[in-house]
């Protein structure tokens, strides 16, 4: 019986990421599991909070390798680590808990944190225009989702929502998305 | 055209030449045009972010389900009701697909420790009595320490087993106690205690047990801890074991990071193990557990199979329930065995290492 290649090396696990490989996605993920099971459940963490922790990391790792430039400059363990040691600290001062941290690995990687930061401001963004489409109501936070992020075109909107064409559609749309542009920037720059 | 259907058409790559170079054109002489095109960059580019984020946090949650996931790993036995009744509550739902995936890889091991095939390979060297042993089930075995004559029916499989912690929790391997009625473990230091299955991982081939006498486990203070990282090849390790009615050390190094058919959750260990060894501890030279035994290769001599602490500690970890999990915690206080004599060490880990005896009536 074929199985599947077992021993990855860092780079075969970043240009694997990179090129979207679910099968180097499911051996990374397997990897290293354990080590941030380790440091966040002895760190005062339930192991559900161990599982958030390390799906966000693998999801930094991902989006930094999406990044055609992108070279790792430490370990891939080391990166795995310092970067869900910071988002776990993170979390227990968000929660007023501070001390020592029981490490499980030698090295930190000091620029890892600089990672997990943008990663914290994009996803508060994220929230933001959430919180704004929440405002912005039915039928336009679903038109808006629909057309940006499910690719439908204007006929299919069309469709859906009951409009007469999809040139009405499209008006919905523009008026519906000046409204969210208003909600999320504080100063929305008006062209037309 | 709305500037904002221009914006969209931009971003889409739907521009063509001409069109493009006025875009660009524009862009660099309106400031708040670019500005505009900016903050609808940034909006399009959240939306798609969090899609993306969501995409993949979906997938990573598939992945961890299958991989770490309690159907994947945390099943029972499907046994008869008498045996579940017996050994309470605190078994769970079981998951064929598990079970017969374990099944077929013992079939490939040998890790058995059968009486029988114990006496054949050692008690018949040693020249211990076996004539008794060998004929039926009903044959008499001495307890290790015995100073009265209290015979016991010989078990049907025996194995070894360790201490977990100080509460009188043992690990041993789950294809040794699986369909048990009763399981006994004794050593030199305990005398022959009755022990309940806790927690079982067929997928790892580990079960827990606990003493049913809190008594037996009052004094423990176990010495060694659980190596949470992977240990290194060519490490140095040893185990301490059953494989006949004394305990038997055996050392060896480790030769693989992966175990049979490049299972990931074992090491391949170059100790010289036999049956009556699984359940076994795998230590490392500074007395912290690495392993557990779980079997060889028939085809070869010398080459032994250990689960992965580190896999224990994960499996042990998705326990359920917080009073089971608060007695389960392994043991970590600081290794005491560190600067000590491998004899010496062995010395202080023998009363936490057990010979276990299995009966089954079917």
């Amino acid at each position: 019986m074929l199985k599947p290649k077992v021993n990855f090396s860092d780079n075969d696990f970043v240009e694997g990421l990179k090129v979207g490989d679910d099968q180097v996605l499911k051996a990374l993920y397997k990897k290293y599991y354990n080590l941030v099971l380790k440091l966040v459940v002895s760190n005062s963490g339930s192991s559900e909070a161990a599982q958030d922790v390390y799906q966000e990391t693998i999801i930094i790792l991902y989006e930094k390798c999406q990044d055609p430039e992108f070279k790792l400059s430490c370990q891939l363990q080391t990166y795995v680590y310092s970067v869900a040691r910071n988002l776990w600290l993170k979390h227990l001062k968000k929660h007023g808990k501070t001390g020592e941290l029981k490490e499980y690995h030698q090295d930190v990687f000091e620029d890892a944190s600089l990672d997990t930061k943008a990663h914290l401001k994009k996803e508060e963004s994220i929230d933001k225009v959430y919180k704004s489409l929440e405002e912005l109501g039915e039928p336009c936070a679903s038109l808006i989702k629909d057309f940006y992020i499910k690719k439908m075109n204007m006929e299919e909107i069309s469709e859906k929502f009951g409009y007469t064409n999809a040139d009405n559609a499209k008006n919905q749309k523009y008026k519906c998305l000046q409204r969210l542009k208003r909600l999320y920037f504080e100063n929305f720059t008006i062209v037309d | 055209m709305r500037t904002v259907d221009l914006f969209d058409n931009y971003l889409e790559g739907k521009l063509n030449a001409q069109e493009l170079a006025a875009f660009e054109l524009r862009a660099s002489s309106d400031p708040v045009f670019l500005k505009a095109l900016e903050e609808h960059k940034t909006l399009i580019g959240i939306l798609n972010t969090s899609n993306e984020r969501q995409i993949l946090k979906n997938k990573l949650k598939h992945i961890h389900s299958i991989e770490f996931g309690k159907e994947a790993k945390i099943i029972s036995i499907n046994k008869p009701e008498k045996f579940t009744k017996r050994i309470g509550k605190t078994f769970m739902v079981a998951a064929s697909a598990a079970v017969i995936a374990v099944i077929s890889t013992i079939a490939l091991l040998s890790t058995g420790g059968y009486l029988l095939e114990k006496q054949d390979i050692k008690i018949t060297d040693l020249g211990l009595e076996v004539a008794g042993l060998k004929s039926s089930q009903n044959a008499i075995v001495r307890k290790l320490n015995s100073k009265e004559d209290k015979p016991f029916a010989a078990a049907n499989l025996e194995g070894s087993a360790f201490a977990l912690n100080n509460n009188g929790y043992v690990i041993t391997s789950w294809h040794m106690v699986n369909g048990a009625d009763s399981i006994f473990i004794q050593n030199s230091t305990t005398e022959r205690a009755l022990t309940k299955i806790i927690f079982n991982d067929p997928a790892l081939d580990i079960a827990v047990l606990k003493i049913e006498n809190e008594e037996v486990s009052k004094a423990w203070q176990v010495p060694f801890t659980f190596n949470s990282r992977i240990a290194e090849v060519g490490e140095e390790v040893y185990t301490l074991g059953y494989p006949r009615q004394d305990v038997v050390y055996g050392e060896g190094s480790l030769s693989s990071l992966s175990g049979y058919s490049n299972d990931s959750a074992m090491y391949q260990v170059s100790i010289p193990v036999n049956p009556g060894n699984s359940g076994g501890p795998v230590l490392d030279s500074q007395g912290n557990i690495i392993g557990v035994i779980r079997g060889k290769i028939t085809t070869a001599e010398g080459t032994g199979f250990a689960v992965k602490s580190t896999e224990i500690i994960r499996s042990i970890a998705s326990v359920e329930g917080e009073s089971v999990k608060s007695e389960l915690i392994l043991n970590n206080t600081k290794s005491s065995l560190k600067k000590l004599k491998r004899s010496e060490q062995i010395k202080r880990i023998n009363p936490y290492v057990f010979n276990v005896l299995v009966y089954k009536n079917n």
